[in-house]
């Protein structure tokens, strides 16, 4: 660890971050390996199709309590949109596509981050309800589980293409930012570009975590 | 058996059953049990004939009793064999994720491989003529595959071949859709074929004596449900064209628009000199 490093999330938001994204991504290879005949041979090293069925059924449910600890614990920062500041911040496409001269300053999390953040909690509830539907379709009328089919695909079709811009902005598509998942500790830089809002936050109220170096006196707690 | 397969060649078949031949002897139902295997499950007397009362995972089929009143007063039997009806158009098969419901190429009727069957009831929901049975014993899913075993062999499924009366036939299409032609025309009245104009031609069609409406149980508009075709023909091929152009789109604006670098001056680490963002 390099002095000078900021400290951007606490090992609660990774732990449930990656509890989130693991059980999502397992959860959409397994169902890939289902959806398409051509990728059943997916489940070849699942134990086949159908232990591959029950692997998605229980992942299913670590998914939806990963899901509900990150709703629980995001949707203050990132559920909430703050008006004028994030719709100024969507009509430059928060700098991303064309040139901004000055991007809006944005807190903790960009709109395009909160944007993100609400269609996983939509959706992904959606994926729950509708898979719990799916897994005792017995249990219900014919007419509303056959509804559940095509909500289940449509869910995929939204979770798995924000997944890939996710996965391009968490990484080489804004370098700097994988580390506030991986260690949490951030560069400083990364920090002005990206979240200058919440920086100065933090430092204003002295409780920004930095590597090397005591705390602020009044920091008391910890940036969580 | 070997010469009997070279004689039924490549066509598509069907199984026509003409209800006005029916007497409901049940010969058909105890055919199908004895070469399926399957045992006879206990069930209540109802103060009807019909026994079986529905489908089940060890009942593949069954003839389906009815008192009906015709326009004249008078008291009539109708009789209608339940079973697979064997879709051109099988939401079954579309739906099912592992490829245990196939069609059958010889003779395009619905086989399903048991092996295969994940247990997942997707079948069930999506069948028009909810025919496939789940056993939560075994944990797989049960229905009538046109005796696949025999026909393959140039044999006639066991229900038809138990038939005394030649109210189950099994052929060609085309010389099967004739003979139900001329059975209509015989008949007269309401009679009518049941089976040709839904889900692009069933491989089970019924004559029908009586208009299709007065019969218990049957389904008047049969068709693949649109969550189906919404599911399997859109939101499907959509998934793989979303994400492909989402990747694709990411590559392009990392190489004409480039990543959002931080700017390194910005660090401003103490006794240490700034190093580049990554």
């Amino acid at each position: 660890m390099r002095r000078g490093l900021i400290k951007a999330t606490s090992a609660y938001e990774r732990f449930v971050h990656w509890l989130l994204a693991i059980s999502c991504l397992l959860l959409c290879l397994t169902g890939l390996g289902m959806m398409f005949h051509s990728l059943n041979f997916i489940s070849v090293i699942m134990g086949g199709m159908k232990a591959m069925k029950n692997i998605h059924n229980i992942l299913g449910l670590v998914f939806g309590v990963s899901l509900v600890l990150a709703i629980v614990m995001w949707w203050r920062e990132a559920g909430i949109f703050v008006l004028p500041e994030d719709w100024e911040w969507v009509k430059t496409a928060g700098g991303y596509l064309w040139h901004v001269d000055k991007v809006p300053e944005v807190g903790k999390y960009n709109p395009g981050q909160k944007m993100f953040f609400l269609t996983v909690a939509l959706f992904g509830a959606v994926m729950f309800f509708t898979g719990i539907i799916m897994w005792f379709p017995l249990s219900f009328p014919v007419e509303l589980v056959r509804w559940m089919y095509p909500l289940h695909a449509l869910g995929f079709v939204i979770i798995f293409a924000f997944f890939f811009v996710h996965l391009y902005l968490g990484t080489i598509g804004s370098p700097g930012s994988l580390p506030a998942m991986l260690s949490g500790w951030v560069e400083r830089a990364w920090l002005v570009k990206q979240h200058p809002k919440w920086l100065k936050e933090m430092e204003h109220e002295g409780k920004l975590e930095v590597y090397g170096e005591e705390k602020k006196p009044a920091a008391d707690k910890e940036n969580v | 058996m070997l010469q009997r397969r070279e004689e039924s060649k490549m066509a598509e078949k069907i199984k026509l059953y003409d209800d006005a031949k029916c007497t409901a002897c049940r010969g058909c139902q105890l055919a199908c049990k004895q070469w399926n295997g399957l045992k006879a499950g206990q069930t209540r007397n109802t103060g009807n004939y019909q026994n079986p009362p529905s489908l089940q995972p060890n009942t593949y089929m069954f003839i389906h009793f009815q008192d009906y009143v015709d326009e004249g007063g008078n008291v009539k039997w109708l009789f209608r064999k339940e079973a697979c009806m064997h879709c051109t158009d099988a939401a079954c098969v579309t739906v099912c994720p592992s490829g245990a419901l196939y069609y059958n190429k010889e003779f395009k009727t619905v086989g399903l491989n048991r092996e295969k069957c994940i247990g997942c009831k997707e079948c069930m929901m999506a069948c028009p003529f909810a025919v496939p049975c789940y056993d939560a014993a075994t944990e797989k899913i049960y229905k009538c595959d046109m005796c696949e075993s025999r026909i393959s062999n140039g044999l006639d499924p066991a229900c038809v071949k138990a038939c005394p009366t030649g109210a189950l036939k099994w052929g060609d299409k085309d010389a099967m859709l004739k003979t139900a032609a001329d059975r209509v025309k015989e008949l007269g009245g309401n009679a009518a074929i049941y089976g040709d104009k839904f889900v692009g031609g069933t491989h089970m069609m019924y004559v029908l004596k009586e208009k299709a409406d007065v019969y218990e149980g049957i389904k008047k508009d049969p068709r693949v449900p649109f969550s189906v075709t919404l599911w399997k023909s859109w939101l499907k091929p959509l998934s793989l064209l979303a994400a492909g152009g989402v990747i694709a789109g990411s590559f392009l604006h990392y190489v004409i628009h480039g990543p959002k670098r931080p700017d390194p001056e910005d660090n401003n680490i103490p006794n240490e000199k700034a190093e580049g963002g990554k």
